[in-house]
C-alpha cells in the first residue's frame, strides 16, 4: 500500500511473484542466536534484505517505580528503525508514530506468553533495532525477539513467531517484500503462538474477503511452522557449536569474508 | 545422561499433568517454559535469571551500609538484606560475603543470615544456572580446581564465584568459562582436567 499507482510493476506473472518465488514461499530467513555479550539473551534475524538485531535484559529493578507491578514484571519493547535502514529518507532515530506502535504491538504479543508472575517488581527490555529494513520488518522484529528471549532463559508458554500475508494482483501470498507490500492490494501481519495455533498480533491494512481472509490465515499458519523450525535450530546451534565470544560479523556487500572496514 | 534432549519454550515434555519445574500444564498436557535439557522426569534450564530460594548459599557484595544492616548484590533484580543483628562482623561497601538466604517472601525480598566476609580475590559472574556444573558432583569440580591451582573457590548459587587465595586465579577464571561455555555436554571434568594439566606452567 501507499505505492504511487502509475509506479504499479507486474506483481504476478507466469505463476511467479516480482522477485521469483511460488505464492506460498517465504524469503530466505537466517536467524543466529546468542550475538551481543552484554544482553541478557539476543539474536540476530536475516529475512529477504531484513537485517534485524534483538536484544533482551531482565528481569531487572523496574524504573521509573510507578510503572512497576507487585503482581508481574512489567514488559516493556522498543522497536526502532535505523535512520539508515530504508530506501526512504527514516529522518533522526528515535521514537515516533510508527516504531511507537510496532513496540506496542510487539510487546503486546509476548504479554501473552511470557510467565511474568515470576518475577514481581521487575521489568523485562526488549530492543529491537532494525538495520536494514524490505517490508515485513515486525513481523521479522517479533521473531528475532522470541528467540532472543528463549536465549535469555526468561519463562515463555511458547516460542511465538510472525509472518505476513498479502494479496497481490487478486492472488493471497505469503511474505510480502517491499514492492507487494507497497503495491499490492492488502497486507496482514499475524503473529502465531505455534504449540496452540492463537493469533497474537492481528492487523490488516488494505480489503479482504472473507474467503481470502481465511486463506490468509492458513497460509500464514503454514509459514509459521516453518519459522518456528528455523528459531529452534537457531537456538539449538547456541548448544551444539559453543562459542566463549559471542561477537556478530554482519557482512556488506563487496567486503571480502574476514576483511575488516577501515573508517573512511 | 545418553537420552537428555534439549527442549524449547511450549514443548511437550509429557501427556499427563506432572509437577516440573520449570514447566507448566495446559489442558492436561504439560509443557515446557525455558530452554533447557529434559532428562528423566527433570528439566534443567541452560539460561536463565537466578531465582533465589531459601537456604541458598550465595556469594554476595555489599551495596550499601544502613542504620540497621547492609544491601547486598545478589545477583538479582533488587538488592537482598542482611541485619547487623545476624552477624558478629562488620562490612564496608564493597567488600564480598558468602552468607545463606534466610527468608524470601511473595514480592522476593530477600533477607540473609550465616555471613562470613570473604577474603581478597576476584569475583567472576556467570549465569547461576551453570554453577551446579561448577561445583560438580559433591564438589568434585570445585575441589579439582582448588587443588589444581592453589586459590581458595566460593561459589555461589547465585552465580558468583568468589576466587581468594595465592593460586593461579587467571586459569581457575580461564577453567570457569570453559566450564560455563560447555555446561551442557558430558564428560566435562575429563576436559577440564585436561585443560588445566596443558596450561600449567
Amino acid at each position: 500500500m501507499g505505492g504511487n499507482a502509475a509506479d504499479k510493476p507486474k506483481l504476478f506473472e507466469n505463476g511467479k511473484r516480482i522477485d521469483g518465488r511460488k505464492l506460498d514461499d517465504l524469503r530466505d530467513v537466517k536467524i543466529v542466536a546468542r550475538v551481543l555479550n552484554d544482553a541478557d539473551g539476543s539474536a540476530y534475524v536475516e529475512w529477504g534484505k531484513n537485517k534485524i538485531l534483538a536484544g533482551v535484559y531482565g528481569p531487572s529493578e523496574c524504573i521509573p517505580r510507578h510503572d512497576q507491578s507487585l503482581y508481574r514484571s512489567v514488559i516493556k519493547c522498543r522497536y526502532n528503525m535505523a535512520p539508515f535502514s530504508g530506501a526512504e529518507e527514516h529522518g533522526r532515530s528515535g521514537p515516533n508514530r510508527r516504531s511507537k506502535e510496532l513496540s506496542k504491538v510487539i510487546r503486546e504479543a509476548f504479554e501473552n506468553v511470557i510467565i511474568s508472575e515470576n518475577f514481581p517488581k521487575t521489568q523485562i527490555e526488549i530492543f529491537v533495532e532494525v538495520l536494514q529494513s524490505d517490508g515485513g520488518t515486525r513481523c521479522a522484529a517479533l521473531t528475532a525477539a522470541a528467540v532472543a528471549l528463549a536465549d535469555a532463559g526468561i519463562p515463555m508458554k511458547d516460542l511465538i513467531n510472525a509472518v505476513a500475508v498479502c494479496k497481490i494482483d487478486g492472488k493471497m501470498a505469503v511474505d510480502p517484500g517491499k514492492e507487494e507490500d507497497n503495491f499490492g492490494e492488502s497486507d496482514m501481519p499475524i503473529a502465531f503462538s505455534p504449540r496452540t495455533g492463537d493469533i497474537l498480533l492481528f492487523q490488516m491494512d488494505g480489503l479482504l474477503t472473507r474467503e481470502e481472509l481465511a486463506e490468509g490465515v492458513k497460509l500464514a499458519k503454514d509459514a509459521s511452522a516453518k519459522i518456528r523450525g528455523m528459531q529452534v535450530a537457531a537456538i539449538q546451534q547456541v548448544y551444539s557449536e559453543p562459542r566463549e565470544e559471542r561477537f556478530l560479523i554482519i557482512r556488506t556487500p563487496g567486503a571480502e569474508a574476514g576483511e575488516r572496514n577501515s573508517p573512511g | 545422561m545418553a537420552e537428555s534432549k534439549i527442549v524449547m519454550p511450549g514443548e511437550l515434555l509429557s501427556d499427563k499433568p506432572e509437577r516440573i519445574s520449570y514447566a507448566y500444564v495446559d489442558k492436561g498436557k504439560t509443557y515446557s517454559t525455558v530452554v533447557g535439557l529434559f532428562f528423566e522426569g527433570k528439566l534443567v534450564p541452560l539460561e536463565g535469571p537466578y531465582e533465589p530460594l531459601p537456604d541458598d548459599l550465595i556469594v554476595g557484595l555489599i551495596t550499601e551500609v544502613k542504620f540497621s544492616g547492609y544491601s547486598v548484590d545478589i545477583n538479582t533484580a533488587y538488592p537482598a538484606f542482611l541485619s547487623s543483628r545476624e552477624i558478629r562482623e562488620r562490612y564496608n561497601m564493597g567488600d564480598t560475603i558468602f552468607a545463606r538466604i534466610t527468608m524470601i517472601d511473595e514480592v522476593r525480598s530477600t533477607e540473609l543470615g550465616d555471613a562470613k566476609k570473604l577474603p581478597a580475590g576476584r569475583l567472576v559472574k556467570v549465569s547461576s544456572v551453570k554453577i551446579p556444573r561448577i561445583i560438580g558432583k559433591k564438589n568434585s569440580m570445585i575441589d579439582m580446581l582448588q587443588s589444581a591451582t592453589g586459590c581458595q573457590i566460593n561459589a555461589g548459587r547465585n552465580g558468583y564465584v568468589w576466587i581468594a587465595g595465592a593460586g593461579n586465579a587467571t586459569l581457575v577464571e580461564k577453567a570457569i568459562r570453559t566450564i560455563e561455555a560447555q555446561a551442557h555436554t558430558h564428560g566435562l571434568t575429563d576436559r577440564v582436567s585436561a585443560f588445566l594439566k596443558s596450561n600449567k606452567q
